[in-house]
């Protein structure tokens, strides 16, 4: 057996372990906040086991391993339904740009053990009403306030910003100049006065996102994370931390082997679905496409084991999954009829097509809309033109609103 | 086998993808449309020259040991560069039926001649719409061969058939020296691939698998070839998003290129899609060639890769407008090829339901 191997028994092994505690049964028909509670003790369980930070350095409370043994254990770790979402952001991008680029070493590495036991969360304050694909549109301000600075705006869609003690904000410091090169990234307390969350109900009835408020909250100059007026290329790094991430074929929906078994349930005009070749047809398409991206992340995995750097095909996985994923669950829900109708809207989007149905339009949208992930396909690896851009070189306050 | 390729495997379809654009161009293409009756003869001097129909054949029998992988690596670039000659896959796939179900002597017989390219093979399983009927058309009786096999691919020139045919009720996979058979060319929009009716009249042939054995070998043969003939979809289809995407971005309108539109580039992207998720089902399943899930994985590439190859022609011809529907141009070599590889070895419909019934537990 490979290290490698290895490693991915050890980590089945645990989770298998944890599923008592903290699977899906152990999470059915918990509050919102009990639910986090028993989030706090799965990450600090994952901790103590020596599988929080697999890939950071050993210093800040990681484990100094690789990141194929990182998305080995989530790999596993997906597979149970265990209480983790409330950390994903947190330990994905604000925590390790923290760990790159903050200045009080101490206080760095204070915070990150925190987050890695799951005492504290970070939340990432970018999107905003305005614009959440522009980044660089971004109109919350920081003035220069002594020897600080004073915040002022509003940021949208902000995950778990409603539980979380710290955020990573981009905000902008100089308004004269090309809208990417004024602006800068600080981090802030989110319990500091001046600071305001209010959760946005979404579509399917949960409220993970949030709207965040800055009324002159005052920040000193220590929380600045870039240069003045560097803050953009600071922000592009936490968007481009991992392309490669443990990735769900099914668009974080419910594996094809659950429509096959709904297709052999019912019936269509007194015959089985599954004997219907519209639905034979669907079925057949869709295990094609997982089965393409099952193959495109094996082999992404088998590079990264190499030391070769994976191919940029791994840019599709999220646009192709998660269209398709919406689609099927359309039909799944055809398929049952009248019968489609009863709703819980705590299901889980991974095995309940009702769910995965009035969720898919998030997965869509967020994290790069489908639209921006095929602009970005064009020009990036196919070499086509950017598109149009009238605001280009324009400095921000001479953009026509 | 390992989906990574190694470095000999690197060089194959280098060498091959340099060997290929040197020596073929789209004016040889063109004059083989409108005739009957002939291919690329530069492609196929230059298979044989670089050992590409040897490639998946044993050693024993001049072959190069090598498999799937590897011939796949070819099948790719000979779909990029529009390659004129439809027998290195049913060579292959005559060349696997006798190496898997012959006697030596038949192996003796035929596989040197197929490893050399000396000898052309082809297969014959289909009846019209059914690419693997319960009850095939033609008859075979105490060693003999009756009636007509359909529209069979490299059926003009081949030396040498695997047919499937019908004995008392009983499917039997039989081997045919097609020396002195009656054959006629079928003028079809892809004239290349040398498509032939053959006519067999009390035609002497050798049993070589009967019943349900003679039905599952003719799956996997068919298989065999669908992966094949899917890497060579893979290729065409790369090889338009490619003409796509360099003509977007020199052709202008409306003061810039028309690749700045997203109606277009957003098109280009979705082929960019197709073609990586089809190339992954093909590495997939010619790695798996000796796999308990061979047949499925086989099926998820000749589905992406027909996919892959249809949308790419469509869309390619659309995305050059005017100049995309002449003659000239040549895009409708590939309009013509990705049909016509889609409908060899079985089409989409075929391969769907030989899917499904594998999810959904209904086969073996």
């Amino acid at each position: 057996m490979s290290d490698l191997e290895a490693f991915r028994a050890k980590a089945a092994a645990w989770c298998e372990s944890m599923v008592p505690a903290f699977g899906k049964a152990a999470r059915k028909g918990l509050s919102v906040e009990e639910d986090l509670a028993l989030g706090r003790r799965y990450q600090k369980a994952k901790f103590d086991a020596g599988f929080a930070g697999i890939n950071w350095p050993t210093e800040y409370g990681g484990q100094g391993l690789g990141h194929i043994e990182k998305i080995t254990f989530e790999g596993e770790e997906m597979k149970h339904g265990f209480p983790n979402v409330y950390f994903g952001i947190s330990l994905g991008m604000p925590v390790p740009v923290l760990m790159q680029f903050g200045s009080d070493r101490e206080f760095v590495k204070e915070r990150v053990v925190k987050a890695l036991k799951g005492e504290e969360i970070w939340c990432q304050l970018f999107s905003e009403p305005s614009g959440g694909t522009d980044l660089a549109g971004l109109r919350t301000r920081a003035e220069p306030d002594g020897n600080g600075w004073k915040i002022n705006g509003q940021k949208v869609w902000t995950s778990w910003a409603q539980y979380s003690d710290y955020g990573v904000i981009v905000v902008r410091t100089d308004p004269t100049v090309a809208k990417h090169k004024g602006l800068t990234y600080f981090w802030v307390d989110m319990k500091a006065p001046g600071v305001t969350v209010r959760p946005i109900k979404l579509a399917g009835g949960d409220s993970h996102v949030n709207e965040v408020f800055f009324d002159d909250v005052k920040i000193s100059d220590d929380h600045r994370m870039s240069p003045v007026g560097g803050g953009f290329a600071v922000a592009l790094t936490t968007l481009m931390i991992e392309r490669y991430v443990a990735t769900d074929s099914a668009g974080f929906g419910p594996h094809l082997d659950l429509f096959v078994d709904l297709a052999k349930d019912v019936k269509i005009n007194g015959k089985p679905a599954i004997e219907d070749g519209r639905i034979r047809q669907q079925i057949a398409r869709n295990y094609a496409m997982r089965a393409g991206l099952d193959s495109i992340n094996r082999r992404a995995r088998l590079m990264m084991q190499a030391g070769m750097t994976p191919g940029p095909e791994g840019s599709l996985n999220k646009l192709v999954a998660v269209r398709s994923r919406q689609k099927l669950s359309e039909l799944a829900l055809d398929l049952q009829g009248t019968d489609a109708f009863p709703f819980d809207e705590h299901a889980s989007p991974k095995d309940d097509w009702a769910s995965s149905w009035i969720n898919a339009p998030t997965g869509r949208i967020a994290g790069g809309s489908d639209e921006t992930l095929l602009n970005t396909i064009a020009e990036r690896i196919l070499g086509l033109p950017q598109d149009h851009r009238p605001d280009k070189g324009i400095p921000f306050n001479q953009i026509p609103a | 086998m390992s989906i990574l390729h190694d470095e000999g495997q690197q060089a194959i379809a280098t060498e091959s993808r340099r060997v290929l654009e040197a020596r073929i161009s789209k004016d040889d293409l063109l004059p083989l449309l409108e005739t009957s009756g002939r291919y690329h003869e530069g492609f196929w001097t230059t298979a044989k020259e670089q050992g590409w129909t040897a490639l998946a054949l044993p050693e024993a029998y001049g072959g190069l040991d090598l498999g799937l992988v590897e011939l796949g690596l070819i099948a790719h670039q000979a779909g990029r560069s529009l390659s004129g000659a439809p027998f290195l896959t049913s060579g292959f796939g005559a060349a696997k039926a006798i190496e898997l179900l012959g006697t030596d002597a038949q192996k003796q017989r035929w596989l040197p001649g197929l490893a050399s390219g000396e000898a052309i093979g082809a297969v014959a399983f289909a009846a019209g719409a059914d690419p693997l009927p319960a009850r095939p058309d033609l008859t075979c009786a105490s060693g003999h061969i009756e009636g007509r096999a359909r529209s069979v691919t490299a059926g003009l020139a081949a030396d040498v058939a695997v047919v499937l045919a019908d004995e008392a009720g009983t499917p039997v996979l039989a081997l045919v020296d097609l020396a002195g058979v009656e054959r006629s060319a079928i003028d079809s929009f892809d004239n290349s691939r040398l498509i032939a009716d053959l006519r067999f009249a009390g035609t002497p042939a050798e049993v070589i698998a009967t019943g349900p054995a003679a039905h599952g070998a003719a799956l996997q043969i068919l298989a065999l070839q669908a992966v094949v003939t899917a890497h060579e979809q893979t290729g065409g289809a790369e090889a338009l998003m490619e003409i796509a995407r360099d003509y977007a971005v020199t052709r202008k309108a409306f003061g810039q290129p028309i690749g700045a539109f997203q109606s277009i580039k957003h098109r280009i992207a979705e082929l960019y899609g197709l073609v990586e998720l089809a190339r992954a089902n093909c590495i997939h399943a010619a790695a798996r060639a000796d796999q308990a899930d061979f047949i499925t994985a086989a099926a998820a590439a000749r589905l992406s890769a027909t996919e892959a190859y249809d949308t790419a022609a469509r869309d390619c011809v659309q995305i050059h407008g005017g100049i995309g529907v002449t003659w000239e141009i040549g895009l409708h070599l590939h309009m013509r090829r990705s049909r016509s590889l889609a409908l060899e070895q079985g089409n989409s419909l075929f391969w769907e339901d030989i899917l499904v019934d594998r999810l959904a537990g209904e086969a073996a």
